[in-house]
Order: C-alpha cells, then sequence, then structure tokens
C-alpha cells in the first residue's frame, strides 16, 4: 500500500496489517499499555549471579526470543558482543536484537546473524550492521528502524516485547539498582533502558563495578531488576565520543553555522526563556556556539537546552546562558561529570522526551532544533537512515521527536558532500516527513518550507540569504555531473517506522545503480 | 615520456595520471559517480585535443571545474594536450564592477587548494583574491593557474582578483592562463616602480585583445612590501587608470627593511599609502592579520587602520570576514554627526548661504567632504548583510 506521502509499504508487518504513516501527528491511540508478568521477592533473595552464564540460564533465555540493550557507549559498548557471544556458546538460535542502537564496535554481530543466532534486528543501526542488512538476506524479517521517542511507544505498547533486557550499568547495587554516571566507567545516563527495565520479562543489570546498597540515582530500580551480574568490561566511555563530535574548522560548515544561529536571530524566538536542541555534528555545535554567543550579547537566558549533551552545553550552563540542560545522553566526559555534579544538569529519558503516546514531550517545548541529513528533497523530506547509493548507514536517533515537537525545526546541511548532492527530487529515503521541517539551511542559502511564509518574511527583513530549495539545487548541481541512483528490488530489507508506529518508508535492497 | 601525477588525494580533489601511450581512460570513484565523471574526462580530452593519451583518474571529491583543471594541467604536462581558453559549457557571469566599490575585505584564497576554493564566494568578503604567488610552492605554479582558471570559469564572483606572481619570476604565464578567466583585477605583488605596473598593464591589453575582452577592462592591485615600494607608493597610484586600489603587506615590508611588526614601525608605510592613494583617488587596502583566532586583535587593528584612512584590509581565512567588516564599520555617533552635517550643508544651500554652521561651529569642507563618505559608507554597508 501508499502511505500518505506516497510511499510504497507493505500491507502486513509479521502476519499484522501495517498501519501506513498518515501525517506527523494524525495517530491517536487507544487501548492500554501492555505489562510484564507480576513476581514477588522476599527477604532472603540474593539477586547477585556468579557469570553472565549463569543469568542467561536465569532468565530462560531460549530461542527465538528477544533481547534488548542501550547505546550509552555508545562505539565503546562491549556489553551486546559479550552477550551474544555467550549466547551462541551456549547454543541459542533465532534472536531478535533490539538494542536502541548499533555501532561499528558491533560488527562482530554479522557473524552471530550468519551463523542464525540473531534472526531479527529492531533497533538503529549506524555503520557495518546496517551495510551488511542492505545487502539482503540476511534477516528473517525486516529490520525494523525507531526514533529514540518510537521504541519507547513500541515497549509500551506491547509493539516489541522483551525477553531478557540486558542494561550495562557502570555502578549498581546487589539489589539491582544502577546508574550511568558514576563508577570508573561512567557514561552519562542509562536512561534509555528504563522502559527496557520495566517491561521486559527479565531484566538483568551487568556492571563492572559493584557498589555499597543503595546506587543512586535510581536510573534503574530495585523493583525492576530480576539478576545483577559482575563482568570485566561493560563499555570505554572514552569512545562515546564515536567520530560526531569535533568543533568543524571547515569554513563551509562554519558559514552554515552562521546562517543558522542568524536565522534563530532574525526568527524573533530569541528572548528570554529561549530553548533549543543542539546535536553533536559539526554544525549543530558551531551553531549553538554561535547561538550561545549571541544570546550572551543581548543578555538573554535561555530556559533549557536538551540533547546530546556536550562540553559547550556545560560551558553555557554554568556561564548561566542557560538555566537546565536536558540530557539525553552524552557526547563527552564532561557532560558525564556535570550530569553527576549539576543539579540542573537533569536526566531525560526518551520516555519523558520523545514518547508520542504520553501526555507530554520535551520535544514540544523547544523553540529550535538544528539536525542533520543525509539527503533532504524537493517536499522538505529528509532522510537520515540510507545514503544516496541506498546504504542503510544511521540509525534515527531522535531526529523524528525533535522536528516534529520544535517550534522551528532546522535541517542545517552542505549543498555537496563530495560529487555527490544533497537536495535530491525525491530522497532516498523519507525518515522524517517535509511537514516537521520549516528550515532547510545551507552555505548557499536559505530555504523556509512554503507552511511557513512567517519565518520567510523574518529571515528576509533580517537580511539572510533566502531562496527557494530549487533555487538552491541548481546552483549546486552546476558543479557536477548528475549521480546514478540505485534500482531497488522488491526485497524489504528494513522498515522505517515513524514516532507513533506508522511506516513511514521501507527500505529495499539496491538491486544495481542506473 | 613518463608518467605524469597531476592533483592530490585530499578531499575535494582528484588524483590525475596521463601517459602517452594507447588512449584510454581508467576512472576510480564510487559507482553512483563513476559514469558522470567518465563523460566529463571524455569531454575534457576531447576538448584539450588529446591524442594518445592513457588517463587514469582516482576521485576524492574533486567538483567538475577541479577534474577539467587537473586533467588538463596532465595531459599538457605529458605533451598530449593543449590550453583551454574557453570554459566546456558557455556562459561566463562576470559583471563589471564600480572602480570605487566597497572593498573592506579581500580574501586570499591558495591558488591550488581545492578544498579551501568551494564556496569561498559565499562568505560575503568583498573581493575574492585567488593566489599563485606565496601559497603556491613552485612544482605547482602551472596547476594553479590551470585550477584558477578553471574556478574562474566555474564560479560567479561580485569581485575576483587574482594574485600573480612578479614578472620576473613566472608573472608572465600566469596572466597568459588566467585572463581568458576574466577576472576583475590582477594583484601584482612587490610592486616597486611605475615600470613594473606599466609591464602588467601591456601584457593585459595585449591578452585582452587576443581574448576579446574589453581593453583596459582588467584592473592592477599594486602591493606595496618592499621599501622602495613604499618609497614610490605616489608614482605608482596614478601609474596606469587600470590600478583602483593599492594594497600594503607588511610581512615582507618588515622583513625588507629589518624592522619589527608593530603599529608604529608600520606607521609610516601605511601613512604615506593612504596619502599616495588619496592623491591619486584610489582606495587603500591594508596588510593582513595572520593570527586567525584572535578576533579581537584583528577588530583593534581594522579600526586603528580605519582611523588611518584604509579602505580595506586583507584577510587569510573567512572566519576573520566579520571583523574586519565590523571594523570597518562608522560607529553610530559618527554616522548620526555626519547627517547633522549634511542635513545643515542642504539647509545653507538652499537658503543660499556660503558658510554652514552647526551650534555655531564652522563646518569647513573637507569635514563636509569626511560627513558625506561616512554616509554613504554606512548607507553601502547596510545594503549588504551587515556582517
Amino acid at each position: 500500500m501508499r502511505n500518505a506521502l506516497g510511499r510504497e509499504v507493505p500491507d502486513t508487518r509479521a502476519g499484522k496489517p501495517t498501519r501506513p504513516f498518515a501525517g506527523a501527528f494524525a495517530s491517536a491511540q487507544q487501548g492500554k499499555k501492555a505489562s510484564r508478568p507480576q513476581k514477588t521477592s522476599c527477604r532472603t533473595e540474593d539477586k547477585l549471579l556468579p557469570s553472565l552464564q549463569a543469568a542467561i540460564e536465569a532468565t530462560g533465555l531460549s530461542d527465538g526470543m528477544t533481547i534488548s540493550f542501550h547505546h550509552s557507549f555508545r562505539d565503546g559498548d562491549r556489553l551486546i558482543n559479550l552477550v551474544l557471544d555467550e549466547c551462541a556458546r551456549m547454543g541459542i538460535k533465532d534472536l531478535c536484537l533490539a538494542p536502541t542502537a548499533l555501532f561499528p564496535v558491533h560488527e562482530p554481530a554479522i557473524e552471530h546473524i550468519k551463523r542464525g543466532v540473531v534472526s531479527r534486528i529492531e533497533g538503529s543501526m549506524n555503520g557495518p550492521v546496517g551495510a551488511f542488512v542492505s545487502q539482503g538476506g540476511a534477516l528473517r524479517e525486516p529490520a525494523v528502524l525507531r526514533s529514540h521517542g518510537g521504541r519507547w511507544r513500541a515497549i509500551e505498547a506491547g509493539d516489541i516485547h522483551i525477553d531478557v533486557a540486558f542494561i550495562a550499568a557502570p555502578q549498581a547495587d546487589r539489589y539491582g539498582n544502577a546508574c550511568g554516571m558514576r563508577g570508573k566507567t561512567a557514561c552519562g545516563t542509562i536512561s534509555f533502558s528504563a522502559v527496557d527495565a520495566q517491561y521486559a520479562d527479565k531484566t538483568v543489570v551487568v556492571t563492572n563495578e559493584l557498589a555499597p546498597y543503595p546506587v543512586h540515582p535510581f536510573e534503574i530500580q530495585q523493583g525492576w531488576t530480576d539478576y545483577v551480574v559482575v563482568v570485566g568490561e561493560i563499555g570505554d566511555p572514552k569512545s562515546i565520543a564515536s567520530g560526531t563530535l569535533r568543533l568543524t574548522k571547515s569554513p563551509t560548515r562554519l558559514h552554515i553555522a552562521r546562517l543558522a544561529a542568524d536565522a534563530v536571530i532574525s526568527s524573533g524566538v530569541l528572548k528570554d526563556g529561549f530553548s533549543f536542541q543542539g546535536g553533536a555534528g559539526g554544525i549543530s555545535l558551531a551553531a549553538t556556539k554561535y547561538v550561545g554567543d549571541a544570546m550572551r550579547e543581548a543578555g538573554v537566558v535561555g530556559d533549557f537546552a536538551m540533547g546530546g549533551a556536550t562540553t559547550l552545553l556545560v560551558d553555557m550552563l554554568h556561564e548561566g546562558l542557560i538555566r537546565a540542560i536536558l540530557d539525553g545522553q552524552a557526547f563527552d566526559l564532561d557532560a558525564i561529570a556535570s550530569l553527576r555534579d549539576d543539579p540542573a544538569h537533569l536526566i531525560m529519558d526518551p520516555g519523558h522526551y520523545a514518547n508520542y503516546d504520553s501526555r507530554g514531550c520535551s520535544t514540544y517545548m523547544l523553540d529550535v532544533a538544528f539536525l542533520g541529513a543525509t539527503e533532504v528533497d524537493l517536499a522538505f523530506n529528509v532522510n537520515v537512515n540510507t545514503h544516496s547509493d541506498g546504504q542503510l548507514l544511521h540509525g534515527i536517533g531522535g531526529h523524528q521527536d525533535v522536528a516534529a515537537g520544535a517550534g522551528i525545526t532546522m535541517i542545517t546541511i552542505p549543498t555537496l558532500r563530495g560529487r555527490l548532492p544533497v537536495i535530491v527530487d525525491h530522497v532516498t529515503t523519507v525518515t522524517t516527513p517535509g511537514e516537521a521541517v520549516d528550515v532547510i539551511v545551507t552555505e548557499r542559502g536559505v530555504a523556509v518550507n512554503p507552511a511557513r511564509e512567517d519565518l520567510r518574511d523574518r529571515f528576509a527583513a533580517g537580511g539572510l540569504p533566502v531562496k527557494t530549495l530549487e533555487e538552491i539545487k541548481a546552483e549546486a548541481d552546476r558543479f557536477i555531473q548528475p549521480p546514478r541512483r540505485p534500482v531497488f528490488s522488491d526485497e524489504i530489507v528494513a522498515l522505517i517506522e515513524w514516532r507513533d508506529g506508522t511506516v513511514i518508508d521501507a527500505v529495499r535492497r539496491v538491486e544495481e545503480w542506473r | 615520456m613518463s608518467q605524469v601525477k597531476i592533483g592530490t588525494e585530499n578531499k575535494g580533489d582528484c588524483a590525475v595520471r596521463v601517459e602517452r601511450g594507447e588512449a584510454g581512460i581508467r576512472i576510480d570513484a564510487k559507482p553512483l559517480v563513476e559514469p558522470g565523471l567518465r563523460l566529463l574526462v571524455e569531454q575534457i580530452a576531447d576538448r584539450c585535443g588529446a591524442e594518445k593519451a592513457k588517463i587514469e583518474v582516482a576521485d576524492f571529491g574533486a567538483l567538475d571545474y577541479v577534474v577539467a583543471a587537473r586533467l588538463e594541467t596532465a595531459l599538457r604536462q605529458a605533451g598530449t594536450g593543449k590550453r583551454c581558453n574557453e570554459p566546456l559549457e558557455g556562459g561566463l557571469d562576470r559583471k563589471p564592477t564600480a572602480a570605487d566599490r566597497l572593498r573592506r575585505t579581500r580574501l586570499y584564497v591558495p591558488g591550488n587548494n581545492p578544498r579551501l576554493q568551494v564556496g569561498i564566494e559565499l562568505h560575503g568578503a568583498d573581493c575574492i583574491l585567488l593566489d599563485l604567488e606565496d601559497s603556491v610552492p613552485l612544482s605547482e605554479k602551472l596547476s594553479a593557474r590551470v585550477l584558477v582558471k578553471h574556478l574562474l570559469w566555474a564560479v560567479s564572483f561580485d569581485e575576483v582578483w587574482v594574485r600573480i606572481n612578479p614578472l620576473d619570476t613566472y608573472g608572465d604565464e600566469d596572466l597568459a592562463e588566467i585572463v581568458p578567466g576574466r577576472p576583475h583585477g590582477v594583484c601584482l605583488p612587490k610592486t616597486e616602480t611605475t615600470d613594473d605596473v606599466a609591464r602588467v598593464a601591456a601584457r593585459l591589453a595585449e591578452l585582452e585583445s587576443k581574448f576579446g575582452i574589453p581593453v583596459g577592462s582588467t584592473r592592477i592591485m599594486p602591493i606595496l612590501e618592499t621599501a622602495a615600494g613604499v618609497l614610490h607608493a605616489e608614482q605608482i597610484a596614478g601609474a596606469d587608470p587600470r590600478v583602483v586600489v593599492m594594497a600594503f603587506g607588511a610581512e615582507d615590508f618588515t622583513r625588507d627593511v629589518g624592522s619589527k611588526r608593530t603599529r608604529e614601525t608600520l606607521l609610516f608605510a601605511r601613512s604615506q599609502l593612504v596619502a599616495a592613494a588619496r592623491s591619486a583617488g584610489v582606495q587603500a587596502s591594508d596588510t593582513v592579520f595572520s593570527d586567525v583566532d584572535d578576533r579581537d586583535a584583528l577588530l583593534e587593528e581594522t579600526r586603528h587602520v580605519r582611523d588611518l584612512g584604509f579602505d580595506g584590509k586583507g584577510a587569510i581565512n573567512p572566519r576573520q570576514i566579520a571583523a574586519i567588516h565590523e571594523g570597518f564599520a562608522p560607529p553610530a555617533a559618527e554616522i548620526e554627526h555626519a547627517r547633522r552635517v549634511v542635513a545643515a550643508a542642504e539647509e545653507a544651500e538652499q537658503q543660499g548661504i556660503g558658510a554652514i554652521a552647526i551650534g555655531g561651529k564652522m563646518i569647513d569642507r573637507p569635514v563636509l567632504d569626511r560627513a558625506r563618505r561616512t554616509l554613504d559608507l554606512a548607507q553601502r554597508m547596510s545594503a549588504g548583510r551587515g556582517l
């Protein structure tokens, strides 16, 4: 069937009818949340088990079940590989892997897919596993990619049922309280897993540092935890900054950031109480810095900044430019320390900030967001998942949740990456629909969604180079020969869910390039 | 003839190898861009009249104009192709500019580094200055001038200049290559005498008439950066109608005279240059400031040279543009005062009074002229982005 964006999506998913994407805020849930089995504990119970194998045995994990993980260690995670290796050793097969995200460090998962240990994936894929899945034939069902908020919603709704949640915890007590901001390998918040811990049939906290009761803050609570295991290594926080976190020196990228900041200034939202979301990409970081400069100059104090927390946001908090940081995940070591030490640096789990089926999202409180893209098209649709060659190489992160929520959603992109255009007639994959995107900022000009005439007028009055997307595209295309486009087979390798659980697009296997 | 290698494996560039032998093209690029690149290479080889050329192109994200330049250079160096004097696709969009246009910034861009060239026209610099001199090693002079020519064809610049090498080194070859790219002007480093200007003017006239460009339309910016140059500033400024702006180069100047770079040691040269420029009715542009990260010091130096009478300043990084433009912006109080002076003058003229006064204080002609200049500058600056 075709969804509201005209994208062809399968009629059924795992035997049930597909809910096609109908609009950013078109669906409304009815019914109740899912739940987990009741369990009563007693005074003499000891949750601490001697080994990962013992924990896996205790959970009753068996063929065909679903296991979950968080990605707070990003490219420094050790736990997913550890658990998959153990499962393989124990002869468990046909698992569904449902992490919040996979990174290049998880490349060994490819072997486990080939050997049948893993046969399904419900989670974002960054890098090699995504590339492997794009080639087709690897998984029993198409992989499912969800946004941060979308995954939380899906677990609450019972769309994903987690049999065993494994939670890497830099510090835990033997009764199952755990947090991410303390301990030798502190990684920031681990609250991505809070929903797993509450909805999984069994919850296993895996730590490398057992500490006296009570470990706090209670990101993962004793009342949710079945077992605790101590292992040598769960992750390396030094690898958290996996390539995205550099203050750029590229004149083009700095120029885009400057235009984005000027757009914020011209829009009129930069006043006391201002709020924004800054990503961790080079352009977003630089734009955040420029916005901070403008706030300082104008004497504006913002209510909050949200996002992957970085040194930059921490500095703004300490300087008094913003009153609070809402921290979904730490992107560097300063952010981890600040989360631990500063009471205005707050843990923000995805249910709090992004859950479509909830009674409130922090993203709806945002004035401005800076987001990236691999491609955008003339209808303002954004792709963050696939490259122009059709390879599935990135997760969704919070892109959909933030884009749908923020008052002004800006996509900051260069017009060209090498000889490939970033602005295309039709994106390879729709991650975020054009209706959730207000402004596209490029080095060649700023394009405003026709639905936001108010912004276009303000930008023009502020002296910004306002152009149509068509004009910017034409300017950029003059520098390159048109590239080929991928030709896709009918085989669907992954589904992209919109944050409400509908299917916004399907990723198909690339057959050839033409 | 052995194999010629041109270009690099850096991002935004391509590495081209050409040798004489069995004709053929090998492209090493991502599958999506390979066919387009092959088509382009075929067109350029054809345009350069390549014969018996074995061509290999490895792409690292080079734009079309970079590929064209690298391939043309390689073919010529291998002796299998000739110079292109026209762009591959017709329309060169180069509008003439006013002699006295706003030239607060002249942004130096290395001539042989594609990565630093892409999008350089977008940062709001008043003039772009593509450099063939100091930023280009001797072995890359040909590559650089061919790349600059193709860049001139590919991009519509508001105002673009090329800094050539001195005529007694490679300047003549530079001119022959880049004049078909129709830059608004050429910068002449280490200018010391009126003869230096005259020789470039004569060569420009020859090339302009050869390539069907209006004779006299290519301007000259002498750069004074030696003791002799500074001492001859007055003659140089008036040497040729092509000269519309004269620039100062402090690094070479201090080396030449054996001084240290301070405000005091540069004061004579700067003042001399401004006086010479004013007397000839041309603009004066100050030297570059090399510490890209020290915005405050750059702003201070810009305000200093603005007070000395300079119209502009060199920049070596796009990040410096905003600070320089801020430094040249007339302060609000000065604009307000200028408004009152001009208003008083207009009122006096209407009433047929010769003398102008504000609050009993007489305003003489130079003050009125200065006020008009301030208002003109303020008006022109607010017409831009105000960066």
